[in-house]
């Protein structure tokens, strides 16, 4: 093995790569995915009835509503458009509040509101958005509420919101489209343009050529998995361990990028892998997403081993101690797989 | 037009993609894998606001609130069996009332109330019971109200009956299923083109109608087979058959015509591929917009897959029939004609 072919065939990598459509697109999608869930999600998968409102004066009663953490209040400029976002279901209902309403309150008369519910708004949603409205009235109206509360919370575990969730999913996306793609496109295509033989007749061997390709691979998936993880503010107190495992897990996904890449024979047939054994990659994140599905399901899939210890440093300010185990796994994979590796390339190298 | 080409030709499409048994492995395994999927998901939806209550006297009003759907209180019998409900995670909140509530209430006096909250509580949930039991104590001391609101209910009234998350995600995982075979379809015919095999079958007795026939007719039969059994499996035939069987066949012509369009505009296959997850990308925003209903405004109506995703959420999910969604179904066609058009002129410019 020689260290300045394989740094001449690295550097071959780092500037033909950029020409590929992969090689943009595999940096390129994580990060559009990531940024559209972030902004997506954030709210999507919130449980918050939402609440839609005309003003037709200058109520108080809109800015209050805004400021309620339990609700999400939008607020439209007529009454048609508040029917069409209540139609798609954009609110759960919408409330038309008349001109003077505030005086009507204060002065005790009262009021008809025009609402527009939703037809597929839940039942809770019905109940809630007319009683968060009447509460709003009466603290508007400087009514003094006729009991004392107080709030204890029970238990010692707390909940994760969706927008943290969503991170596993991410980081997997990140580390395991960039570091698998890369190597296997690029194995791939050097195959069917028939250049992959033609570096093969040099003194270049094939662990060189697989060395230069699982290196961009590593770098690129690494660095993926860091602009993921600051994204979404999640990088946590451990950064050097953080660093090491997502590194560890470059190399499980850029492993496998190197099989496929010796394996199959045209990019159709990758895509058609990674549209369907995607859940295989996937299934832990699919585990952290839904806290139903028992965790240990999760240990099925050998990319939990990779996942675990980033969630653990990231979001759960872990310490080596509760990622040990895993990440020796994870180690064992990698090294498992180098024997895969080799098999392939052997088989690789019979058919070039 | 020769028939006997055409069949030929699709015979020996159809043999290509099956004699290669990890091809057809694979397509057998997506469809696996999105039942899997479907099936994890939740079947039903969570409609009320289920509430822990422990009151030695339980007000009238709190009994009244119950006969109204979307809230709904679980008595206990003593403080410790609520606490241990609330920390067991069977309510996400309990309410205590003091045993002289009502006597205090008519004395003037300020009864204190304990809210408990399981930890997974989110903060919305703690605000939206504290809101509904000021509410009742404001309706329990005959408060005056200033608001009465005049309800109407937008769009088919689905309260009892909500649409389950995964119907809602049938339909984006369908389109998916049919949709990657777009991207199949455009690198099948990179491929030929990349190696010249168009051209080869070009000079014989087959005219170019025949071969795109030939492709129209199988990637329309690839794609409307696997969609339409993967409905049967879930249960998406079970309203409206007709209609849903009938979109499907659309979407088939349809995402054949894309892939005529995307292999037209692809240089070789990573560009094909490229194209094709671009378009893909696009075409599911519909269908992500049934999944979350709200996040896709009106702009949605320009995709052509609105059309597609609507008729057969229509037709599944609230058992539309013929007389409401004819235009959608007239408007799919009419882009259908558009597309396979287009796509028939851009690839047979091509192909010259």
């Amino acid at each position: 093995m020689n260290l300045r072919r394989i740094i001449v065939l690295l550097g071959k990598e780092f500037i033909h790569g950029p020409k590929n459509f992969m090689f943009i697109w595999a940096i390129v999608a994580p990060l559009a995915f990531t940024l559209v869930a972030t902004l997506a999600f954030g709210t999507l998968f919130s449980d918050k009835p939402k609440l839609g409102i005309v003003d037709e004066g200058d109520s108080q009663l809109v800015v209050m509503a805004k400021d309620i953490d339990s609700i999400t209040t939008r607020e439209y400029q007529d009454v048609i458009s508040l029917k069409q976002a209540t139609r798609r279901g954009t609110v759960d209902m919408g409330i038309v509040l008349p001109q003077n309403f505030d005086d009507i309150v204060v002065k005790k008369e009262t009021s008809t509101i025009e609402a527009y519910i939703w037809g597929e708004s839940l039942a809770k949603d019905r109940i809630i958005l007319p009683t968060t409205i009447a509460n709003l009235t009466r603290e508007l109206a400087g009514q003094e509420v006729p009991i004392e509360i107080v709030s204890v919370t029970l238990g010692d575990e707390a909940s994760t919101p969706w927008s943290e969730r969503l991170i596993p999913f991410l980081v997997l996306m990140g580390v395991f489209f960039t570091g698998l793609m890369l190597p296997s496109t690029s194995v791939i295509e050097e195959k069917q343009k028939k250049t992959f033989e033609a570096i093969v007749i040099t003194p270049a061997s094939i662990t060189e050529i697989f060395i230069a390709k699982a290196t961009m691979g590593i770098v690129l998936s690494v660095f993926m998995g860091i602009v993921i993880l600051l994204l979404n503010q999640a990088f946590g107190a451990s950064s050097l361990l953080l660093v090491g495992v997502l590194f560890l897990g470059a190399i499980m996904a850029v492993e496998l990028g190197l099989i496929c890449g010796a394996l199959i024979k045209d990019i159709t047939t990758l895509f058609t892998i990674w549209k369907s054994g995607g859940i295989l990659l996937f299934g832990p994140a699919i585990v952290y997403m839904f806290p139903q599905i028992p965790e240990w399901i999760g240990n099925i899939f050998p990319t939990y081993y990779a996942l675990q210890p980033v969630v653990e440093l990231s979001m759960r300010s872990g310490s080596w101690s509760d990622i040990s185990l895993n990440v020796f796994i994870l180690i064992a994979i990698d090294i498992i797989l180098v024997f895969f590796i080799m098999l392939a390339a052997r088989r690789l190298m019979q058919r070039t | 037009m020769n028939f006997g080409v055409i069949r030929a030709l699709v015979v020996k499409d159809f043999a290509l993609f099956f004699r290669n048994r990890f091809y057809a492995l694979i397509t057998v395994l997506g469809i696996i894998t999105y039942l899997v999927i479907y099936f994890v998901m939740p079947s039903s939806v969570d409609e009320e606001l289920e509430i822990g209550l422990y009151a030695p006297v339980i007000p009238p009003f709190f009994e009244l609130i119950q006969q109204e759907e979307g809230l709904k209180f679980h008595e206990y019998n003593s403080d410790q069996d609520l606490r241990q409900a609330i920390a067991d995670r069977i309510h996400e909140a309990g309410v205590i009332l003091p045993e002289d509530i009502m006597e205090q209430l008519a004395s003037g006096q300020i009864p204190l109330v304990t809210l408990y909250f399981s930890t997974d509580a989110p903060d919305e949930i703690k605000d939206i019971v504290e809101t509904m039991v000021k509410e009742l104590a404001y309706l329990q001391t005959g408060q005056f109200l200033a608001i009465n609101i005049s309800a109407e209910i937008l769009g088919p009234d689905l309260l009892g009956d909500q649409i389950p998350i995964r119907d809602r995600m049938r339909l984006m995982l369908v389109i998916m299923l049919i949709m990657f075979e777009m991207m199949g379809l455009a690198s099948l015919i990179s491929e030929e083109v990349e190696q010249d095999t168009i051209r080869a079958l070009l000079v014989t007795p087959m005219s170019v109608r025949d071969l795109f026939t030939a492709k129209l007719l199988m990637g329309v039969s690839l794609a409307f087979i696997q969609g339409a059994l993967f409905m049967a499996i879930v249960g998406g035939l079970n309203s409206q058959p007709s209609i849903i069987l009938i979109a499907l066949l659309l979407g088939s012509i349809m995402f054949t015509g894309s892939g005529f369009l995307i292999a037209s505009l692809a240089k070789d296959m990573l560009t094909s591929m490229g194209w094709g997850i671009t378009a893909i990308l696009i075409y599911s925003i519909p269908a992500f917009g049934i999944m979350f209903p709200g996040t896709v405004t009106d702009w949605g109506r320009f995709i052509p897959t609105y059309y597609l995703t609507n008729i057969i959420h229509q037709a599944s999910n609230i058992n539309t029939g013929w007389s409401e969604i004819w235009v959608d179904l007239l408007i799919l066609m009419v882009f259908n004609m558009l597309i396979v058009w287009g796509g028939i002129m851009a690839l047979g410019r091509k192909f010259r």
